[in-house]
């Protein structure tokens, strides 16, 4: 494969101005819709299926001061994708430079990505209550919108940022990177972007006082496409500290799939030499 | 009942004894043509090698045919206990009942389906240890589709992600349990030679005398009598 590109997040340098909720909403075409004031600047509640990006407001309460820390939420694009390999359709792929490629054509909306992504990234286009997903059946502008009987029929497409394929494909950066105002974030070679973390982490730590500065997304499930500089413990950003490829996963795809496979047509095969079998050894004169 | 077969005047007299209901047959077809497009549906989604089926439109239809079919697949049981509990029971009671005569069944399975060698197969009762052991498991495979099946419908956002990973890995590995078990089920009842009589008796609701005799001793001639002739025949067999 060619050259691993990553996502550059310095969340020291966030002050959480949304421009890339917006800038990925405008590229990506995805509607705006109401939602609720929860006393809270956060907006939208969570990720969902017309929000690929979102800055999540953490408060954060050390022992030396209290501190606001913002972390832009999105697809991982992780080495170890658990969504890719559930995947029944090969909607979602390993694509170039390391990115996790989702192909909405293809996609049936059976929402396994969505249940087996250890940070719970992609969504579908249902409402969901208990997801904190808002209603969004009243939603212009999105021809896909479903059905009324959505949740019966399970007519659905799943939906997660692509660090817009159709850009960093194209030698463009995603356009949240272009838009940041604050120069948090930043779009390159996995190694250099890695480095660039180190290097603001040191800085960070010696000259900025957050001793308790990290790099976050070098080693989390075989390497992240998100290299994350964080201010604080990645608990406190809300960050699974060491995430866990689901284990079911594995139980499925290696275990039980082939299992399974080799199950149907052994039966199928079984039954087939067995008659054979019977018809020679069986004597059909004392058939009753 | 008793039927007498055209063209001849005297001889054959086949006796029909009634095995199963009008209802019962009825269901068993429902149940029937709801398993296959059930199984074949899961499958799509099941394996890797399918993929393009599975894509898009598509699987969106597959998805919504797994789904009324297991709607029909789950009311089958349910019509049956409102419409004839006590048949239910009876039937529930007699798949759950096992006798070291089905450690027998097992031993001689295989030289009896496989070879046809009739000696060392015990008596049964209305039902034999395979088709008891088929029943038990799609009792247990219904219940198990509908837990984890209707879990994955209607609560995929209400639950714990790990529980609803679960969910699937068990509704996947009931299919496997249940699927092999309907092949041989389906291979016995409508491809073995030997057991013509099966889809008979699903169509008309009937066996033949001589069949019950010979498969279902102990259905035929009662528990009693039954064994003490196998063990008469045991005796003489082994001199």
């Amino acid at each position: 494969m060619a050259t691993r590109l990553a996502m550059f997040i310095d969340t020291s340098k966030c002050m959480a101005c949304r421009g890339c909720q917006v800038a990925c909403k405008q590229w990506n075409d995805l509607p705006a819709y109401k939602t609720e004031n929860r006393g809270s600047y956060e907006n939208p509640p969570s990720l969902n299926h017309y929000t690929y990006t979102r800055i999540r407001f953490n408060e954060y309460d050390d022992p030396e001061r209290f501190q606001w820390l913002f972390l832009k939420e999105g697809c991982m694009h992780c080495t170890d994708a658990a969504c890719v390999d559930v995947c029944p359709t090969g909607a979602l792929k390993h694509g170039p430079y390391g990115i996790v490629t989702y192909e909405r054509d293809l996609c049936n909306g059976c929402g396994y990505c969505s249940q087996f992504c250890p940070f719970g990234v992609p969504h579908l286009n249902v409402p969901s209550v208990a997801a904190g997903t808002p209603d969004l059946l009243g939603v212009t502008g999105d021809e896909e919108s479903t059905s009324a009987l959505a949740g019966l029929t399970g007519e659905a497409k799943s939906a997660k940022c692509t660090f817009c394929q159709d850009r960093t494909t194209n030698g463009l950066k995603p356009a949240c990177v272009k838009t940041c105002p604050a120069g948090a974030l930043d779009w390159g070679d996995r190694d250099e972007m890695i480095a660039k973390a180190d290097a603001r982490v040191q800085t960070l730590k010696s000259e900025l006082g957050y001793p308790q500065a990290n790099v976050y997304g070098k080693d989390q499930l075989g390497g992240l496409g998100r290299i994350y500089v964080l201010k604080a413990p990645a608990e406190a950003y809300g960050l699974p500290e060491d995430p866990k490829y689901p284990v079911m996963s594995t139980v499925w795809q290696k275990f039980l799939q082939p299992v399974g496979q080799i199950a149907f047509g052994a039966t199928i095969v079984g039954a087939i030499t067995a008659f054979f079998v019977a018809r020679r050894n069986v004597n059909m004169e004392e058939v009753e | 009942m008793s039927v007498r077969l055209r063209g001849t005047d005297s001889a054959i007299q086949i006796r029909w004894i009634p095995k199963y209901t009008t209802l019962e047959r009825f269901l068993h077809w429902v149940h029937t043509a709801t398993f296959i497009p059930l199984a074949l549906t899961g499958f799509v989604l099941f394996a890797p090698f399918l993929e393009s089926v599975a894509q898009g439109a598509s699987g969106q239809h597959i998805r919504l045919i797994h789904r009324i079919a297991a709607v029909l697949f789950g009311g089958v049981p349910i019509i049956y206990t409102i419409l004839q509990p006590r048949r239910m029971l009876m039937n529930l009671r007699e798949f759950l009942s096992f006798s070291k005569y089905d450690l027998l069944w097992a031993k001689a399975a295989i030289p009896f389906y496989v070879l046809g060698r009739h000696h060392d197969m015990p008596p049964q009762p209305r039902f034999n240890t395979g088709e008891r052991m088929t029943a038990v498991v799609m009792v247990l495979g219904t219940i198990t589709f509908g837990i984890t099946g209707l879990s994955m419908w209607f609560l995929k956002a209400a639950m714990p992600v790990f529980l609803f990973q679960l969910m699937v890995i068990i509704h996947d590995l009931m299919f496997i349990i249940t699927f092999a078990m309907f092949m041989v089920h389906f291979y016995l009842a409508v491809i073995h030679p030997m057991m013509w009589q099966s889809l008979v008796s699903m169509r008309y609701g009937v066996v033949s005398e001589s069949y019950a005799r010979e498969h279902h001793a102990m259905w035929y001639y009662g528990e009693k009598r039954a064994k003490e002739m196998w063990e008469q025949r045991h005796a003489e067999g082994e001199h």
